[in-house]
């Protein structure tokens, strides 16, 4: 009995570690292809462009200085910073507010219609919209101005906001709100005085997501920012490795960097970020 | 601090009160910012561009007044010989071969990354760090990490290939039209297969362990188990995600973009990217806009789907 029972136990200690490296190797081959980039990025060029595959080499850190002394990559950066901030701040704020109205107001005329809507927004083939969205911001003289694009982002980044937002609130109860309403608060104090603290779980996801989108997003900053210095990340590094000789070890680089500021919100909110994300996926 | 609040809050009391009448404004005010961005970037531009769908615009010519032409534009585009192979393209291709793959290598990963053993020896953390990787990375660096892959000389792919016999010189995956398909929906799935995975997880970690266990004391086997009770209870969330992850591909224009510009020629066009480059390349902004149409026609489809299945889904939770 007792020889049986270790067996089994040996049995089931094999069959885990099996489960486990299997496990990881897929993951690690999933993984692969950043790592790899990583790994370019520290490597002189001369290691680079050879003919055979080597996953260890010597380690430099000269793409970083060529690519942030003498390229125009830096200003990217700026550019991509400034347009996903504001247009993330505008989100959250703009989506608070509408998710409280939803939120507390049960019964108001068109509730339902509007929140289909806002809904169905999400399902919207963005990429029609670029021809009259071009032609509007024309109009508007805010063509290759970044004030277009933190239009089109915070509006991007609006439906999923309400959406998850308005479970948030759901959540919490309203005699919060009733007691604030008796001390006299008016509902704008409401939201930003007793609503915000309480929720702002639910608003670092809605935060890290919008500025998340706003940060890979391409096709809007391609057409929309016409010159060089109005460029964003995403279409200053695409241009990296256009049609003509493409330098490699500086596009791997720049992809370090672009993937940097993502890789860290991710990193620090993890867990969090990937349950509501699933469950507002799902549940959406 | 309170006083100052409750000092404004009694003026502000009072204010309400004087306006009652008016209190059920409030909701609307409250999501009016929300609504009027929404028109300004859904509303609007989707009615202009029916609009501009029927005229005959160039980009240079936008927003005078241009002569109305009736069904031209449509019957140029839908005539024109690209078009049957961008939506072929566009509906196997790049949306019904990537979602069907996702699909599949999502939920065998995520049933492997589901078992027991990961949370035992505390390597939660480890695997989902790693499933995301892909996911964190933007779609431009996705592609160019690919691109640097697949390099036909120094690319890492078409090096270990070569150096375990199986090719002699490098492949230019990209530019070969039975190679570039396979290329492009690579970087696509990996890109975008978390997502899947995540999802799923969470799915199955929300199917009660006394489910399986007492099917295994009943001696089912781990394949039965899966088949007759994980499948069938993650049935919602499978049509759910082959739903949204459908009309997501299907408007997709930055892999195809990036990695070929639809070619080598116009082999890999998909519905986007031809409507970008006939409106912004060839400045045929009205034909681009009947594309456009076209295609949220399509997506409309897809959506109603959604919508119904929602729907019933609430339903059935009451």
């Amino acid at each position: 009995m007792a020889t049986l029972s270790t067996r089994q136990t040996r049995l089931h200690f094999a069959r885990d570690l099996a489960t486990v490296i299997f496990g990881l190797f897929i993951l690690l081959l999933l993984a692969f292809p950043f790592i790899w980039v990583v790994l370019i990025s520290f490597r002189p060029d001369r290691e680079i462009f050879t003919r055979t595959f080597r996953l260890i080499t010597s380690v430099t850190l000269d793409n970083y200085y060529a690519l942030l002394e003498n390229s125009p990559f830096p200003n990217y950066l700026v550019n991509s910073a400034i347009v996903c901030s504001i247009s993330t701040v505008a989100a959250v704020i703009i989506s608070l507010v509408a998710a409280y109205g939803f939120s507390r107001n049960r019964s108001f005329k068109g509730r339902g219609v509007l929140l289909m809507l806002v809904i169905c927004t999400q399902l919207f083939p963005f990429v029609i919209l670029i021809t009259p969205l071009y032609s509007l911001f024309l109009h508007l003289g805010l063509i290759d101005n970044p004030v277009s694009l933190v239009i089109s982002y915070t509006a991007m980044n609006l439906p999923f906001a309400i959406y998850l937002l308005l479970g948030y609130l759901d959540t919490i109860p309203q005699d919060l709100d009733e007691a604030a309403k008796l001390d006299g608060a008016s509902t704008l104090q409401i939201i930003f005085k007793v609503i915000l603290p309480i929720a702002w779980p639910g608003l670092v996801t809605v935060a890290v997501n919008a500025f998340v989108s706003a940060w890979d997003e391409f096709l809007f900053a391609l057409t929309l920012m016409t010159s060089d210095e109005k460029k964003t990340v995403p279409v200053g590094l695409a241009g990296f490795f256009g049609e003509y000789t493409t330098q490699w070890n500086l596009v791997m680089t720049a992809s370090v960097i672009t993937t940097l500021p993502t890789l860290i919100l991710f990193m620090f909110l993890q867990r969090k970020l990937v349950s509501d994300l699933a469950a507002g996926a799902v549940k959406r | 601090m309170s006083a100052t609040v409750s000092e404004q809050g009694s003026a502000a009391g009072a204010a309400r009160k004087a306006s009652t009448s008016l209190h059920w404004l409030e909701p609307y005010a409250l999501i009016l910012p929300a609504m009027a961005v929404l028109a300004f970037f859904f509303a609007g531009p989707a009615i202009y561009s029916i609009a501009l769908s029927f005229q005959q615009v160039s980009l240079f010519d936008l927003g005078k007044p241009n002569a109305w032409v009736g069904f031209d534009n449509f019957v140029v585009v839908l005539s024109g010989a690209g078009l049957g192979a961008a939506f072929f393209n566009t509906a196997v291709m790049q949306t019904f071969v990537t979602v069907l793959l996702r699909l599949v290598f999502g939920l065998a990963l995520a049933i492997l990354l589901n078992a027991d053993v990961f949370r035992r020896w505390h390597l939660g953390w480890l695997v989902r760090s790693l499933v995301l990787v892909p996911f964190v990375i933007p779609p431009v660096v996705a592609v160019a990490a690919w691109k640097w892959l697949l390099d036909p000389r120094y690319g890492a792919v078409n090096q270990l290939l070569i150096s375990v016999g199986a090719i002699e010189r490098g492949i230019p995956f990209l530019s070969r039209t039975s190679t570039v398909w396979g290329a492009v929906e690579t970087m696509l799935i990996w890109r975008e297969l978390p997502f899947v995975v995540i999802t799923f997880l969470a799915a199955l970690q929300s199917i009660p362990k006394e489910l399986k266990e007492s099917a295994r004391i009943d001696g089912a086997s781990e394949f039965q188990i899966h088949m007759r009770i994980v499948l069938p209870m993650l049935k919602p969330v499978i049509a759910v995600v082959a739903l949204l992850t459908t009309i997501w591909t299907f408007n997709n224009f930055v892999y195809v973009w990036l990695a070929t510009r639809g070619g080598p020629g116009d082999y890999t066009q998909v519905l986007a990217t031809k409507m970008y480059t006939v409106s912004f390349v060839d400045y045929r902004v009205g034909e681009g806009a009947a594309i456009g149409v076209l295609m949220s026609v399509i997506m409309f489809v897809f959506a109603l789907a959604y919508l119904t299945i929602l729907a019933r889904q609430n339903k059935g939770k009451g």
